[in-house]
């Protein structure tokens, strides 16, 4: 596999404490019950044993620091414990109330900031934080592959493609924040495209997914081209022309869902 | 209409359908005349493309994309060097179109010229298909009860650029595709409502027939048949395909006497469904609304029953099988055994369906597109040897 080369420093991601464990259920343990970002840990954690494994001196790993926002101490420590209890790993922890969300994401370098509330997401998206939804797994099996979808519309999007989406009528407000999630998102992208090279288009950990729910074929032949240009290479592509997301989804199966706040933009019939 | 395919490779992409459409010379057929006008009057923006309709009401076709096109050089390289050079062979000549392979014709107008080459016939399948939902169009502007094309391929999406360049080569209103990186198309099948897959790898299509989805193994003609280009016609083999095999496991097992007799005897009872059952209706459903507006005589769609069974005797159960379920074919041919390939010779479909490879080659050999479904009684005896490769291979299509 080409380019073993140490990548200097780990692939920060950001996650809430409250996608992480499941607070509001009642439970009599120590620990947090389990939430809806724990298959993507456990995927995570895979990926990393398997860069390991390839490589021990590997510095390109995952790295995940938890975001707690205002909680009381008690609380604070459930998490701590309950990180430990379920042998998760976590790099760091940070309690900070939400205006200091920016601030402690680029600090820390992180390259993605995860969460499974679109509103979430979106505001993250618009004060220029490279943030993507963290997919609700329908079940909670663990895989043994992480799985990121990338939105083909938001990539492949440029000036001449700009009529395919006349019919959304984005306002140029709109249109600047599609741009800028594009070019937030490629650090991301160029991370972790090191990471699927380490590995060969079979039995990888990790699995790239281009989704373009309304360009063309060739919005999604840009997008693509895009991602080679950062040195991603896709592993499933599918261009629905319209056609409702969400069978799509449920078959794939994806950890992260990027697609730069797009959908937040339109209807979201379809992607629900 | 007559376009043509050449196969050279040149490094010309990104053909805007539209584009295509006004350089047609004069002789277009009425229809298209028809349609264009209407599009240049209603649209304000000349190039908007006509939307593909949600895959619930469609009539759903997923294509492979070794169906579509002619990959046999790169899945020898896959087979013999293994997935890294057949990736990397596919990028390096990611410029050059595809040729186009057995699927073709039931995708695209026929091309007739003498630039044309032996493996151009599936292209008229996609594009006698687009060319009905032209008409739909016209007659149901807001109807989304129309074809749709759908490209399900097992290929990684490194192959994806390709496949686009070809498509768009080709001119093919293909706008829906699933590159699924290796796993089974199964499941996406079933997420697109597909009404009939279309695959070059048996394997796939066996799967997908356990799965409940019509679906049937194509293979390359022969020779060139021309196809007519303004009426999709599609042929079906009746036991096994439209019918369930029971009758033709009496047939095995007992011979024909024993068979004739218990059709007689069973006529009033209609058979039980086959695979394609579905995929008949669903063409019925289109030609309904053809019907619905006095075009019966015209209409661009045209059905033919192909059958082994004789008129006499054990054909009257097959048709008062049909007309139970509310279907019917145009034409219903009783063969009492004769080979089907000279009758499919005269009809000229764009497609045959068989559960028996003895008959989808004696189609193919004379120039029918022919496709082999995977079903029933027939499937336990030996394939008789034929020309493909063996597709016990692994294929990325």
């Amino acid at each position: 596999m080409e380019n073993k080369k140490n990548h200097a420093g780990p692939l920060m991601i950001a996650l809430q404490h409250d996608d992480l464990f499941d607070l509001n259920s009642v439970s009599t343990n120590t620990e947090l019950p389990k939430g809806r970002a724990f298959t993507f840990i456990k995927a995570v954690q895979t990926v990393n044993e398997r860069l390991v494994e390839q490589n021990k001196n590997e510095s390109l790993l995952f790295e995940v620091i938890l975001i707690t926002k205002e909680c009381s101490e008690d609380v604070k420590m459930k998490i701590v414990e309950s990180v430990k209890h379920y042998d998760l790993e976590i790099g760091k922890f940070y309690f900070c109330k939400k205006e200091e969300l920016k601030n402690t994401l680029q600090s820390n370098k992180v390259k993605l900031f995860l969460s499974t509330d679109r509103d979430d997401v979106h505001e993250a998206l618009h004060s220029g934080i490279s943030a993507a939804l963290l997919y609700d797994q329908a079940d909670h099996r663990v895989l043994k592959q992480l799985k990121v979808i990338f939105s083909g519309d938001v990539l492949g999007f440029s000036e001449d493609s700009l009529e395919s989406y006349l019919e959304f009528e984005l306002s140029e407000k709109q249109i600047e924040t599609v741009k800028a999630a594009k070019i937030c998102v490629k650090e991301f992208a160029v991370l972790i495209g090191q990471m699927r090279r380490r590995f060969g288009p079979e039995n990888s950990p990790i699995c790239i997914c281009v989704l373009t729910t309304w360009g063309s074929r060739n919005v999604c032949a840009s997008a693509l081209k895009t991602l080679r240009e950062w040195g991603l290479d896709v592993d499933e592509a599918f261009c629905l022309a319209g056609a409702p997301a969400h069978p799509i989804l449920s078959i794939v199966n994806p950890h992260i869902l990027w697609d730069g706040g797009f959908h937040n933009m339109r209807d979201l019939a379809t992607l629900s | 209409m007559r376009v043509c395919v050449c196969r050279s490779y040149r490094a010309e992409l990104l053909y805007d359908h539209q584009l295509f459409m006004m350089n047609m010379n004069t002789a277009l057929p009425k229809e298209m005349h028809t349609f264009w006008e209407k599009e240049t009057c209603n649209q304000s923006s000349p190039s908007k493309k006509p939307k593909p309709p949600k895959p619930q009401n469609a009539i759903t076709i997923a294509v492979s994309s070794r169906a579509l096109f002619n990959m046999d050089l790169e899945q020898d390289i896959y087979e013999q060097q293994g997935m890294e050079d057949y990736l990397n062979y596919q990028i390096q000549h990611e410029m050059e179109p595809f040729a186009p392979g057995p699927a073709f014709p039931f995708i695209k107008f026929c091309s007739s010229s003498e630039e044309v080459m032996m493996d151009v016939l599936l292209v008229c399948v996609v594009q006698a298909v687009e060319a009905v939902n032209t008409r739909l169009r016209e007659l149901y502007p807001d109807s989304e009860e129309l074809f749709d094309v759908v490209l399900m391929t097992s290929n990684h999406a490194h192959v994806g650029l390709r496949l686009i360049n070809s498509i768009n080569h080709h001119q093919l209103f293909l706008e829906r595709f699933c590159m699924t990186g290796g796993n089974s198309p199964i499941g996406y099948l079933k997420a697109y409502h597909t009404n009939l897959y279309l695959s070059a790898d048996s394997l796939k299509v066996r799967e997908a027939i356990e799965a409940g989805i019509a679906a049937a193994t194509v293979f390359s003609p022969g020779k060139i048949t021309e196809v007519p280009e303004t009426q999709l016609r599609v042929a079906f083999d009746g036991d096994a395909v439209l019918f369930s095999d029971e009758s033709e496991r009496i047939y095995k097992a007992h011979g024909l006497d024993k068979f004739f007799e218990h059709e007689k005897a069973h006529e009033n009872k209609p058979l039980d469904h086959g695979p394609l059952k579905g995929f008949l209706e669903a063409l019925g459903k289109l030609q309904q609304k053809f019907y619905a507006k006095g075009q019966r005589l015209d209409c661009p769609i045209r059905t033919y029953l192909v059958t082994a069974r004789s008129a006499a005797s054990s054909g009257t159960r097959a048709l008062k099988t049909l007309r139970s379920w509310g279907l019917e074919t145009d034409e219903a041919l009783f063969l009492a055994g004769a080979p089907k390939g000279p009758m499919l010779e005269k009809i000229r479909p764009h497609i045959f369906f068989d559960d028996q490879m003895f008959h989808v080659e004696g189609a193919a050999e004379l120039g029918t597109v022919a496709a082999h479904v995977p079903y029933g009684i027939a499937q336990k005896i030996p394939p008789k040897k034929d020309g493909k490769k063996d597709t016990s291979a692994r294929q990325l299509e």
